[in-house]
């Protein structure tokens, strides 16, 4: 077999790199139900109610004002940093990563903040340039 | 080093003295040798532009927040005017009936993205151009653009009077808004009659933070000369030996200290 140099990959290193390939597929799928778990666990803790999304709601003051406290102070985070990920949220609330990675899913979920994946980190921001 | 802060000024009624606190508090801050922007985000009535007797710049601040220009190009350098080695520049809002107009009628996606462009001073003005401090004059009250202006300050002074109707609705604002918004706040009580005397002044203290659960920034007498002056003089810059502004001067030194507790 050939790469595309014309120079011949052994088996070793096929063997080698798929492995790799299939475990980072692997670790990326665990955090993604990893994060989906936590949302879950603050929904039943906090109960389903103030997750209801409410169509079209941009995030306000109004907005910020209404909710519940332990997500307000999440939302305020991400609306002075721009654009943050849970760890950098986390390092501004000095609450643990992985409550503030539920908030922010949560935030999503109620469609009050966009989440994009890049590479291995994932970016929470409000979506202030879309029209309507 | 240090990095710069937004103040706002805010009351729950009108006529309670902010802007005349916002315009003597940025000039005392520039006195001190800090390079210092006030800004009219009162919309609905603006009044920097008379009483800073300007209207020179290229934009407003009404076209900033709309995404239309640039801070830069709203920024009024007025720092000639002012004795001193600081810098004093001013953003106004646009004084016309069909820009109140319009500003009265935004919507929330675009209350948003002002609170947006508010936050983003903080790189634009305080991390890049070095201001020392942006001071926000605000329109009373639970209106948008004063809500977006304390949500983006790190500081808010509310300015208040000994008005029945005035204390109510202060004391709700502060325990429903500033409180939810977990804000450092100084109380500014304005048009005091008599508070000269010590155990006048710790009594209303002790008062204050009964009432109010904030801690009290400094009290303002009530004084002639300011009624008098009809908003044409900047008192701290043209009245340098007047106890008002020795009292700003504290005021400003506590703030930049940190000391409002």
């Amino acid at each position: 077999m050939n790469n595309t140099r014309g120079k011949p990959v052994t088996r070793e290193e096929i063997l080698s790199k798929k492995p790799l390939h299939i475990l980072e597929k692997i670790r990326e799928n665990l955090e993604r139900l990893n994060e989906k778990m936590e949302v879950m666990i603050e929904l039943q803790k906090h109960g389903r109610k103030d997750a209801q999304p409410l169509p079209d709601t941009p995030l306000d003051v109004m907005t910020l004002l209404s909710m519940p406290d332990h997500l307000r102070k999440t939302a305020m985070t991400i609306c002075r940093c721009g654009r943050a990920t849970a760890n950098e949220v986390s390092q501004q609330t000095s609450r643990a990563r992985a409550v503030e990675s539920a908030y922010l899913n949560q935030l999503v979920i109620m469609g009050y903040l966009k989440k994009e994946r890049k590479g291995r980190k994932a970016y929470f921001y409000a979506d202030r340039d879309s029209q309507g | 080093m240090k990095m710069g802060k937004i103040v706002a000024v805010h009351s729950y009624k009108g006529g309670t003295g902010k802007t005349l606190f916002s315009v003597n508090l940025a000039a005392t801050f520039a006195k001190h040798g800090k390079k210092v922007c006030l800004f009219d985000l009162d919309f609905r009535a603006p009044s920097l532009f008379a009483i800073l007797k300007t209207e020179n710049a290229p934009c407003w601040l009404n076209d900033y927040l709309n995404g239309n220009c640039g801070i830069n190009k709203v920024l009024v350098d007025l720092s000639s005017q002012l004795q001193g080695n600081g810098n004093f520049f001013a953003a106004l809002a646009n004084p016309s009936t069909e820009a109140i107009r319009d500003m009265s009628a935004k919507d929330r996606k675009w209350e948003m993205r002002a609170l947006g462009r508010l936050l983003s001073l903080r790189n634009t003005l305080l991390s890049d151009q070095k201001f020392d401090y942006l001071v926000f004059d605000t329109s009373p009250g639970l209106q948008y653009s004063s809500i977006n202006a304390i949500v983006a300050a790190d500081f808010v002074v509310v300015a208040t009077t000994g008005d029945r109707s005035d204390v109510n609705g202060t004391r709700r604002m502060l325990r429903e808004l500033y409180n939810l918004f977990e804000k450092k706040t100084g109380l500014v009580i304005n048009k005091v009659l008599d508070p000269t005397s010590k155990s006048k002044k710790d009594e209303m203290d002790t008062r204050v933070k009964d009432l109010y659960q904030v801690p009290m920034l400094g009290l303002v007498p009530c004084f002639c000369e300011i009624l008098r002056a009809e908003g044409n003089l900047i008192f701290v810059q043209d009245k340098p030996n007047h106890p008002f502004t020795k009292i700003l001067d504290e005021m400003a030194k506590k703030i930049d200290a940190n000391e409002v507790n």
